[in-house]
């Protein structure tokens, strides 16, 4: 997984984050195996290997975020911030701090009961995509707010 | 004011409404919509089978289907009346300012200070009745520009002039009679009446002149003519047609008549096919049509159309890549075309984005120092020259390396990839060849990723990150540990270029 490690401070995504998304898995497919199992006991046993499927899907997706979860991760640096993502399909960006144009910070329903947050950080390029999930509440407005001053200083024109 | 021998027509710094007909030269489509219905409807019924709803219409009786056409076309009238009273524009100093709709208002602010590009496009209908529509691109994501529809050509050049020369920092008189001087006297406002005047309006005088363009290239006719018919797209039609045919000449009347029956219960279907693959050579044609570019001291002038003209100003340093490709059937002409990202170009890609459709090799290197002066190397066995005509790793560009084979087996051995003093420069394609230049000082942002077999094979992706157009520099499958090391490079390269470009 060390892939790509310049000398750089990496904070790793908050472990809760694997809990938030795995809850929002979990009650997809929670529904998906009601339904099976309400097929299973009015048409037959046959309907079983459905839902035993599903839980094995359910387990195969939980372990493939938690190990997403535990790959992402970003680092600032003086002018750049470089966030890396993904384990199979794995990815490194690095965004100048005077290319934001803008940043997001986003937090759902269930990332604010876990008190977390995600950052978007927007260039003038649409293939920009850097985002940081699993921000603890309390850093990310000091992030955006570090963030967005650095890109001030920094910024230049198109 | 028809009579006065030279009015001059001038910008508006009062609110100031589009030209009256506007809303109604959009109805084309519309009255094309109603003929192909009735055409539908007189077609034998073989082409398009029986209908029951077509019959329901036979049972009203004449006099309550002309009525209703006339309250429609009433109601079209009044809409298009009131939309045009709320369809406004004005420029000030520093911004112009552009306020319509009816039930939702929409009220528009673009600074000067961030305008990209200017274009007056005159559509066939437009130009007609000497109309063109203005098109002010600003940086700050879709939507953000101004597209006024229609003005005056006058008018719209006049708009543009002062634009352009607000933006490069001018101060112009505040009113219009300071604008237009002693003596001449200015344009009255955009009336019905102009209709007639106008037609085939030539180039009318403008309170601030056009500043004064040198023109560079010019694509000759016959050249454009010759790239499209040599396109790959012709390539692919005509294969299809001589498969078909071989295939009937083989298989004898089996398959015959099966082509001849599909064609005849879809002959609609096949109108829509003709006229998509028509619809591409013709933008190509008409897009490349006297395709001259002009440079200018408020950047670069582009002008091109047969039917739809279009005259794009680009301001200086605006682009931001350019990929410059030559398919397989161009390579013995020696022929390349370019396309470019310019920011604020967010609509009708397809026909803002060419810098040059079809050029020489000289022509190329002539273009590319316009657009970008920095990497200028206009010899044409210099190294900018070697990186187009080039692949693999001459020249000193990094290749990918032979383990891409496997999951790239036309493209690698042309793929690579060299940053220059200026420019990142990317080569791919075996068949259609491509190289992307992209200055350092205009990178957003950079990538690497790697996918699961890319992985394997020890090969990784760079991706810069530019603004949207039709130019994605992507160098595939190059050795994990070389992009890694130049996502390192660039990222201080561009670091570097920002601090020598401002704006």
């Amino acid at each position: 997984m060390t892939w790509y490690e310049p000398n750089a401070d990496w904070t790793y995504a908050d472990r809760r984050l694997i809990v938030t998304r795995c809850i929002g898995l979990w009650i997809f497919l929670g529904i998906l195996m009601a339904a099976f199992l309400v097929f299973a006991l009015l048409f037959g046993s046959g309907w079983y290997i459905g839902l035993a499927g599903v839980a094995v899907l359910g387990l195969l997706l939980t372990w493939v975020t938690y190990r997403a979860v535990t790959a992402h991760a970003w680092a600032e640096r003086e002018d750049d911030l470089i966030v890396k993502r993904g384990r199979l399909w794995r990815s490194v960006t690095v965004v100048p701090y005077g290319r934001m144009q803008f940043v997001e910070v986003t937090a759902g329903p269930l990332a604010r009961a876990f008190g977390l947050a995600s950052i978007q950080l927007h260039t003038a390029s649409p293939g920009t995509d850097a985002s940081l999930s699993g921000v603890r509440a309390a850093d990310a407005e000091t992030l955006r707010d570090r963030i967005t001053s650095r890109g001030e200083a920094r910024l230049a024109g198109l | 004011m028809t009579s006065t021998p030279n009015p001059v027509y001038s910008a508006p710094r009062e609110w100031t409404r589009v030209h009256p007909v506007s809303p109604y030269l959009g109805s084309g489509p519309v009255v094309g919509f109603l003929a192909l219905y009735w055409l539908t409807r007189l077609a034998p019924s073989w082409v398009v089978g029986e209908n029951e709803e077509y019959e329901a219409l036979d049972r009203f009786p004449f006099l309550v289907l002309a009525g209703a056409v006339v309250v429609v076309v009433g109601a079209v009238i009044a809409f298009g009346l009131l939309s045009w009273r709320r369809n406004e524009f004005r420029i000030g100093d520093d911004a112009m300012y552009h306020r319509k709709g009816i039930l939702f208002r929409q009220h528009r602010q673009s600074r000067l200070d961030r305008i990209e590009a200017v274009d007056v496009v005159q559509p066939i209908v437009a130009r007609i009745f000497g109309l063109a529509q203005l098109n002010v691109q600003v940086a700050g994501g879709k939507g953000s520009g101004i597209a006024l529809q229609y003005l005056r050509l006058g008018d719209a050049e006049a708009l543009r002039n002062e634009i352009l020369s607000l933006a490069a920092g001018a101060k112009l008189p505040h009113t219009v009679a300071e604008l237009s001087g002693a003596g001449e006297p200015s344009v009255g406002p955009a009336s019905l009446r102009d209709l007639t005047t106008n037609l085939g309006a030539a180039h009318p005088a403008t309170a601030v002149p056009a500043a004064p363009e040198r023109d560079v290239y010019t694509v000759p006719t016959n050249r454009l003519l010759g790239s499209v018919l040599l396109s790959t797209q012709t390539a692919s039609v005509v294969a299809a047609a001589v498969a078909l045919i071989v295939a009937a000449v083989i298989f004898g009347s089996v398959v015959g008549e099966a082509i001849l029956s599909f064609i005849g219960t879809s002959l609609f279907a096949m109108v829509a096919f003709v006229v998509a693959v028509g619809g591409f050579f013709w933008n190509r044609f008409n897009g490349g049509y006297k395709f001259t570019a002009a440079t200018s001291s408020d950047g670069l002038r582009l002008r091109h159309g047969l039917l739809e003209t279009r005259r794009q100003t680009v301001t200086p340093g605006r682009v931001q890549a350019v990929l410059v490709s030559q398919p397989l059937l161009w390579r013995r002409f020696g022929w390349y075309r370019i396309t470019m990202n310019v920011a604020g170009y967010y609509e009708d890609q397809e026909r803002v984005s060419t810098l040059l459709p079809v050029g020489t090799l000289d022509e190329v290197l002539t273009a590319l120092s316009l657009v970008l002066p920095d990497v200028t190397d206009r010899d044409p066995q210099g190294s900018l020259a070697r990186a187009v005509t080039g692949g693999g790793d001459e020249d000193g560009f990094t290749p990918s390396p032979k383990r891409a084979r496997l999951m790239d087996p036309w493209q690698w051995r042309r793929r690579g990839v060299l940053a220059g003093e200026h420019a990142l420069m990317i080569r791919s394609g075996r068949l259609t060849r491509e190289i992307v230049v992209v200055p350092h000082s205009r990178t957003q942002s950079l990538g690497v990723r790697q996918g699961p077999v890319q992985r394997m094979r020890g090969l990784a992706t760079l991706a810069v990150h530019s603004t949207p157009g039709p130019v994605h520099p992507l160098a595939k499958n190059l050795d994990t540990n070389a992009a890694l090391h130049l996502l390192d490079q660039q990222a201080e390269r561009a670091r570097a270029g920002r601090g020598s470009v401002r704006g």
